[in-house]
């Protein structure tokens, strides 16, 4: 049964990367609200699934459309489609398809290895360090974030009021309930999610309607020859180790890691001016950075119970739903649940490999398929998916405020995903402080004795005052 | 677009102004011991500062940091029609029931963009409607509500 939910999530993955639209964040809110009644392997293998399966089908976009499916597929479109235009259109599938998965494999691999090393050293931090890598993963994804750093924190510092929306973690206490019982609950991550992320792109989208055309080649030979296998296969290996290493940080990590990877292969070239023209390497190394990274991206939640970017916000959003709380004892209290998930990766990664390279004919139909048809199904999806949750309207009224909310703020470079990460991360930062300043008796101090703390809080200051400098050096 | 900056930044100050008002309701408490109001507060004041140098920022700059093409009337039309529809959706599903609201969703959903011929859309909206309800209501198991059909 769980193979059947791997593979049904891996095919809407791939769907969902495929078509511009809808990411990952979108899709997994949706189908949250469906794993309710299903056992809770079943529902996280599923939904990661959905996240690495997009992993795959943004590049599907990307080489044949010059349109990214997903975020991460950006710098695919360099080459990618230069190839394509080339009648290379199949080399650069295939090694994107072939990269993807032994990136992939890599990524499980080690987060097999590392999430519990990490989980048996989290068993040491206290309240203390847990606000200080709060602090810290808030402070990093504001830092990285693509659009200007003060409005990244002001979105985030906005999602942690959300947060406290309902009951008070510690005292049970109502906030900003204003005696409605939709609020008791606080604003639910599925429709704030799908409202940020899916309302607010399809409105964005509504703004002007294009057709894509959709590069007419026939793509013949999918498997990649001796000399492309002789060009990638370094940056298939870089691309795993730096994409892993880099989707374990805060932030967009499969995003980070495709832009690295391709820098860095461009750098390490011998011909770096044949960049951006269908070099085989600029495809091979970002698309296995990528897929190595959303393994990389667990291994924060499952080990310490922090989520580090919007979806791995959303995926503990499904475990809490199920009474598991992910951190250091959840190897230890849920082994079934943790290496079943792993298997479903291996298994996962080989199921896309057969999914991408035949099916390749019927996405690109899909990807023919005018917007006018396809916004008003994303739509529909989104509604009853949140309606699903509690068969509550307020819930679709709240998904459509905070899709309205979304559209206009993005309009003036306030980002999305610093907001949901920090209404995940809102409760454990508040009770975290909380019970620190009941330790140290309303001491701040604490946080610069503690050794882990301290190098947190460090980097939390280095995160904020570094862009500052960098602009005074820069002026000088 | 640079207005735009200064309405988000001026506006965003109003909101942390109206969460430090309605945290005046909620016990503080001490640094000691922290109470329910000891995090909004905390925040609100965090929010203002942040929203305070937004605005200065905003001002100092000639132009926006951050610009996106401007939205021509269709395109709004097409938004307000969208959302209006959507709100359309919630309030009368309970009582038409999923079925109906949905046909009548997707009418007005394809009709809002592009207009296509209404044969067209009364198929799409009807197979719309009739798999979506297989899917959610049978293969998914999701409670949807019948309303004046029954169904």
């Amino acid at each position: 049964m769980n193979l059947l939910f791997c593979f049904i999530g891996a095919l809407v993955g791939t769907l969902v990367g495929v078509l511009p639209g809808l990411g990952p964040v979108g899709a997994v809110a949706f189908l949250l609200s469906i794993t309710f009644k299903m056992e809770p392997a079943s529902a996280i293998i599923m939904l990661a699934g959905i996240y690495y399966g997009a992993m795959y089908g943004g590049s599907t976009t990307s080489i044949l459309v010059n349109i990214p499916g997903e975020t991460a597929s950006v710098v695919t479109c360099l080459d990618g489609y230069r190839m394509a235009r080339q009648g290379r259109a199949g080399a650069a599938l295939g090694i994107s398809a072939f990269g993807s998965f032994i990136a992939g494999t890599f990524g499980v691999v080690g987060l097999m290895f590392l999430a519990p090393l990490l989980g048996r050293a989290a068993l040491s931090f206290g309240p203390a360090e847990y606000f200080a890598l709060t602090l810290a993963g808030l402070t990093l994804v504001a830092y990285l974030s693509q659009g200007s750093m003060l409005k990244a924190l002001i979105m985030a510092t906005l999602g942690l009021l959300a947060g406290t929306v309902g009951m008070d973690p510690i005292s049970g206490e109502e906030r900003f309930t204003y005696a409605t019982l939709t609020l008791r609950d606080g604003f639910g991550l599925v429709p704030v999610a799908m409202g940020l992320f899916g309302i607010a792109e399809v409105l964005e989208n509504l703004v002007v309607i294009g057709t894509q055309s959709v590069y007419e080649t026939k793509i013949q030979g999918l498997l990649p020859n001796r000399q492309d296998w002789r060009d990638s296969a370094a940056p298939i290996a870089r691309g795993s180790v730096v994409g892993f290493f880099l989707g374990i940080l805060p932030g967009p990590g499969p995003v980070i890691a495709s832009f690295v990877s391709y820098a860095m292969e461009k750098r390490l070239s011998p011909t770096p001016e044949k960049f951006g023209t269908g070099m085989i390497e600029g495809v091979a190394g970002p698309e296995a950075a990528n897929n190595a990274a959303t393994a990389g991206s667990f291994i924060p939640l499952l080990s310490l119970g922090i989520p580090t970017s919007a979806i791995m916000a959303l995926f503990m959003g499904a475990l809490m739903i199920h009474g598991i709380q992910p951190g250091p004892l959840f190897i230890a209290k849920y082994p079934e649940l943790f290496w079943g998930f792993i298997a479903s990766m291996y298994v996962g990664n080989a199921m896309l490999l057969v999914l991408n390279l035949p099916l390749i004919g019927i996405w690109v139909r899909l990807l023919k398929t005018p917007y006018v048809i396809l916004f008003p199904l994303i739509l529909l999806f989104c509604l009853i998916g949140v309606y699903s949750l509690n068969s509550n309207v307020a819930e679709i009224v709240i998904m459509l405020a905070f899709g309205v909310i979304g559209f206009f703020l993005r309009r003036v470079g306030f980002e999305g995903a610093p907001f949901i990460l920090a209404m995940v991360l809102g409760p454990i930062m508040e009770t975290s402080l909380r019970q620190t300043l009941l330790i140290s008796r309303g001491s701040f101090y604490i946080f610069l004795t503690r050794p882990i703390c301290a190098v947190l809080i460090g980097l939390t200051v280095a995160f904020l005052i570094w862009p500052t400098f960098r602009r005074k050096s820069k002026s000088d | 677009m640079k207005r735009l900056d200064l309405i988000a930044a001026a506006g965003l100050a109003g909101l942390a102004g109206y969460i430090l008002f309605e945290s005046r309701k909620l016990a503080f408490g001490s640094l000691r011991v922290p109470q329910t109001g000891f995090f909004p507060r905390a925040l609100g004041i965090l929010l203002v500062l942040l929203a305070l140098g937004e605005l200065l920022r905003a001002l100092r700059h000639s132009e926006p940091v951050f610009s996106m093409e401007k939205i021509a009337g269709e395109g709004w039309i097409r938004i307000g029609a969208t959302l209006a529809t959507m709100l359309g959706f919630a309030l009368v599903l309970e009582w038409l029931g999923f079925l109906l609201a949905t046909f009548l969703l997707m009418v007005l959903l394809l009709r809002a963009i592009e207009a296509p011929r209404w044969p067209k859309v009364f198929v799409v909206a009807l197979v719309t409607a009739l798999l979506s309800y297989g899917l959610f209501a049978y293969l998914l198991g999701v409670p949807l509500p019948a309303g004046i059909l029954g169904i």
